[in-house]
This record gives C-alpha cells, structure tokens and sequence, in this order.
C-alpha cells in the first residue's frame, strides 16, 4: 500500500497541472476575502451603508469566513485524479501493477484526500495573507480574533480532506473529466449555492452548508440576512461531511471494482 | 520440456448483443512466441483483457502460471504487457511516467534507465510524451512492459502504425526476448512479419478458435497469410 500510495503522491507532484490548480485555489479563496474588503469599505459600492464596513466585527466575519472557499479545487483535483486515469488510459497500467482495484482505489482516495488538505490549506493561508494585506488600506478595523481563523482553518483542513474523496468519488462514476469537472462546478457555483441560501433546511446538509456550518460564525442576520443558528453545528457538520466522503468512496469502490476496462 | 503458461478455458465475453469472445479455449507454451491472430473484430484484444483481469468474463476463465492474473503475487515481475499506445500521461517525460509505474511496484528506479537503453528511448528520456511519434508510444510501452523484467510477456498490435524500421526494430527486439526464454503471446495483423518472429500460431475468428499448432503444423508449405485467409474465410463461409 504504501509503494501505490508513493506512486499516487509522486503523480500528483508531477503534473504541472494540479500545481496550476493549487495557485488557481489560492486566488479563488483570496478574492474571496479581499473583494467583500474592497466592497464593504467602497465609497460608492453596493456595500456601503447596506452593510457593515470592516470596522464592525460582523464585517471581519463575513470577510474571513470566505477563507475556507477553495474547497471546490479540493473537489476538482479529486476528480482528476480518477478521471485522468481513464482519460490517459493509465488505467490499464495502473491495475495491470496492481490488479487489486480496491487496494488502488483505497490509495487514490488517501492522495486525494491529502491533497484536498493541501489545497485547502494553502488556498486558506493565502487568503488569509491577502485579507490582512488589504484591510492595511481601510484602517480602523474591526480586530481579527484568533478564534475566528481556527474556526476557518478547522473547516478548511476537514472540507479539504473530504472533499478530495468525494471528487475521487465522483470521477469514478463520470468517468468523462470534462462532464465531472464541468458538473462539479456548476453544482458547486450554482445550483448547491442557491439552495443553501434559498432552502435552508435542505441546503444546511449539503457539502457547502456542512461547510458554513462547520466556519460557525455568524455575520449579523441584519446586515446579510444570514444567520449560523440555521446551519448545523460544527459537530453534527463534521459528521455530515464524513458520510458524504463514506458514500462517495462506497461509489468510487463499487464502479471501479465492477467496470471493464476496454 | 515446455510446460502451459498461458490458457484459456471455454472463455466467452458478451457485450449486450455483441459476442465477443465465444467458448475460447487454447493454450500457450513457456519459452515460445505465439502469435495471436485474427481479423479485425475477432476477439483477440478481449481474450488478451479478460487474460489481463482488466475485462470480467462472461464465462470459462482465462489463467497464467495456473492462476487468474489477479492472483499473482507481484504481477508486473511476472507478466508485462503492451494494450495499446496509450497508457502514460501526455504531461509527464517517458522518465516520470516510468518512475511513477516502479514506485508502484517497488522497483529501483536504475531500472529505469535499463528499460529505455532496452527499447533505443535513452536520448528521449526527459521528452514529455504528448510530442512522441507513435513508434515512440509504443516503444515506450514495451519499456513499461520490461520494467519488472517479465517472464512473460503478452502484447497487443505492438506493430500497429510503425514504420518499416520500426518493424524491423519490433522484429528483432522479441527476437531477442524469445532468445532469452521469455514467453511471448503477441496478436497482430502484420503476416508476413509474424512468420518471422513466431513459432506457435493461435486463430481466432467471430470469437472461436480457428486453429492452434506450430506455425509448421498451421502453414503446411504454405505462407501464413495463405493458411490465415483460408482458415478465416472457410469458417467464415
């Protein structure tokens, strides 16, 4: 196992690909904490005097809490992971080494979930970095509590982890990349985004809304009409998120296992 | 004394409506090549998948060394394989995607170097794959097939798109394999070439055996591709 696990880490490495996705990760999760600065704290923009400015601890929140956004490369990198073996027609190699399938798969979904803990965790420290770079310009602000980026770091290392297993997961049922990946994100962006936001009460036990749930920090439901008493609590949010990882390696096992390779 | 390495047993493979593979049954010899033959659509490359454990029979089995290939300890240092010219990433040199087949397998990677020196791929080493010719590709696949220095060897149209001196190249590399002692079961539709190389013939057509013998015993003073047209085209009619 650990001989496949290294083979799996070096294929990772090696890909110029996923290190792309890594600095794609990083600024996707950045403009997620330097854009609601610039917007909050704009003369003339949507923000001001709807919301609070980063002078008000709310406004901190709402910023810093979007430090944990990356997880959706998390998700891609799993997908790649599964699906360029069937694209490259790697596959074939790969399980003529090892004709175990359930040994590869269980060292696919171990590389992938280190590397969604990867992506996640520097996509975080990158956002982070840029978030306190650009408050520097909008002084006085409100403080950043150390409580508030464990809170972010502990949802960013969890979604990382499960979410590279669930891309794992899902490449193994699609299996076309192009189709995985393009369905990942409108999902992700889209359809996932509008029900955690309109249907709280089915969006609370999705992926993102396990993920807002496990942030656990509240904005002010009356500058962003959001309030965290709706969500899951982090507990029963890491749970949720564990039984998707749990169902998404049940599918990426019993597909691969079962499927010919022509 | 040659002893069975390779056999298949009654093996069938249905896709849907499609028979693929029907009641296959023939047998490979150690230290021989056995050329694999038959029209395209015949079966060959999905007896050589069900063989490989990469397709699930419908039926019958298909064994080396007595067992399935899933059942072999440390595979790839006892079978190497060639499917198609595939098979590595486009994105990664002939020398990563090497590496990354040894460190699945434990192998040292001063292998490495040994296998592309084996198939004249030294200079093209640090080359990322996308811009290889396919004489290229396949020559990098037989590398990966050599990289547990393999008794037996099973190859699919390993001819397939090469220039004549690939040919000549291909010719004279299982030549010198077969030299060695290795068994060699390699399909094709190269005739001529095949006469030279092999020395057992196995037929498959519509997914039934045709023929199996020495390719003396399948010939009989004939050239290959005489006895290969006659045997297909008379069950055919």
């Amino acid at each position: 196992m650990s001989a496949l696990l290294k083979s799996e880490l070096r294929k990772l490495i090696y890909l110029r690909a996923n290190w792309l996705l890594l600095l794609w990760s990083g600024l996707f999760a950045a403009l997620g904490t330097v854009a609601p600065i610039l917007v909050l704290n704009s003369d003339n923009g949507p923000g001001r005097g709807v919301f609070s400015g980063t002078e008000t601890q709310e406004g901190i929140n709402a910023v810093f809490a979007n430090a944990a956004g990356g997880y959706l490369f998390a998700l891609i990198l799993g997908i790649l992971i599964m699906t360029n073996e069937y694209r490259h027609g790697t596959a074939v190699g790969t399980f003529l080494v090892t004709p175990k399938r359930s040994t590869v798969l269980v060292a696919k979904l171990i590389a992938a979930s280190l590397a969604g803990l990867v992506i996640q965790l520097f996509s975080f420290l990158f956002a982070i970095t840029s978030g306190f770079i650009a408050l520097t310009f909008f002084e006085p602000h409100a403080p950043v509590p150390a409580e508030l980026l464990f809170k972010v770091f502990r949802a960013s290392a969890i979604s990382g982890l499960v979410l590279g297993i669930v891309g794992v997961g899902l490449g193994a049922l699609v299996k076309n990349q192009i189709a995985a990946v393009t369905g990942a994100v409108i999902w992700t962006l889209i359809v996932e985004g509008l029900v955690v936001a309109f249907v709280e009460s089915i969006g609370k036990y999705l992926p993102a809304g396990a993920i807002t749930g496990l942030v656990d920090v509240d904005f002010g439901e009356n500058d962003f009409n959001f309030s965290i008493e709706n969500y899951l609590s982090p507990g029963p949010a890491t749970l949720v998120l564990l039984g998707y990882a749990a169902l998404f390696s049940l599918i990426a096992m019993r597909t691969t296992l079962r499927r010919d390779l022509d | 004394m040659s002893s069975v390495k390779i056999e298949f047993k009654d093996l069938s493979k249905r896709y849907k409506d499609v028979l693929a593979v029907s009641n296959f049954s023939a047998q490979v010899q150690s230290g021989r090549v056995t050329g694999f033959l038959g029209p395209n659509g015949a079966g060959k490359s999905t007896a050589l998948r069900c063989l490989l454990g990469l397709v699930n029979p419908t039926g019958g089995s298909a064994e080396i060394n007595g067992g399935s290939y899933s059942q072999l300890q440390d595979p790839i240092h006892k079978v190497g394989a060639v499917l198609d010219s595939r098979g590595f990433h486009p994105g990664l040199t002939a020398k990563q995607n090497l590496k990354i087949m040894a460190s699945a397998s434990d192998i040292n990677f001063s292998r490495i170097d040994e296998v592309l020196e084996l198939v004249d791929l030294a200079s093209a080493a640090n080359k990322r794959t996308k811009g290889f010719s396919l004489g290229m590709k396949q020559r990098l696949s037989l590398a990966i097939a050599m990289l547990g220095d393999p008794e037996i060897l099973i190859l699919d149209e390993p001819a397939n798109g090469l220039d004549p001196l690939g040919i000549v190249w291909l010719r004279e590399f299982l030549q010198k394999l077969a030299g060695e002692g290795r068994t060699i079961l390699v399909s094709s539709h190269q005739l001529a070439e095949m006469q030279n190389t092999v020395s057992d013939v196995l037929i498959i057509n519509k997914g039934v055996l045709v023929a199996q013998g020495t390719i003396k015993e399948i010939c009989k003073g004939r050239s290959l591709e005489e006895a290969f047209l006659e045997l297909t085209l008379r069950k055919s009619a």
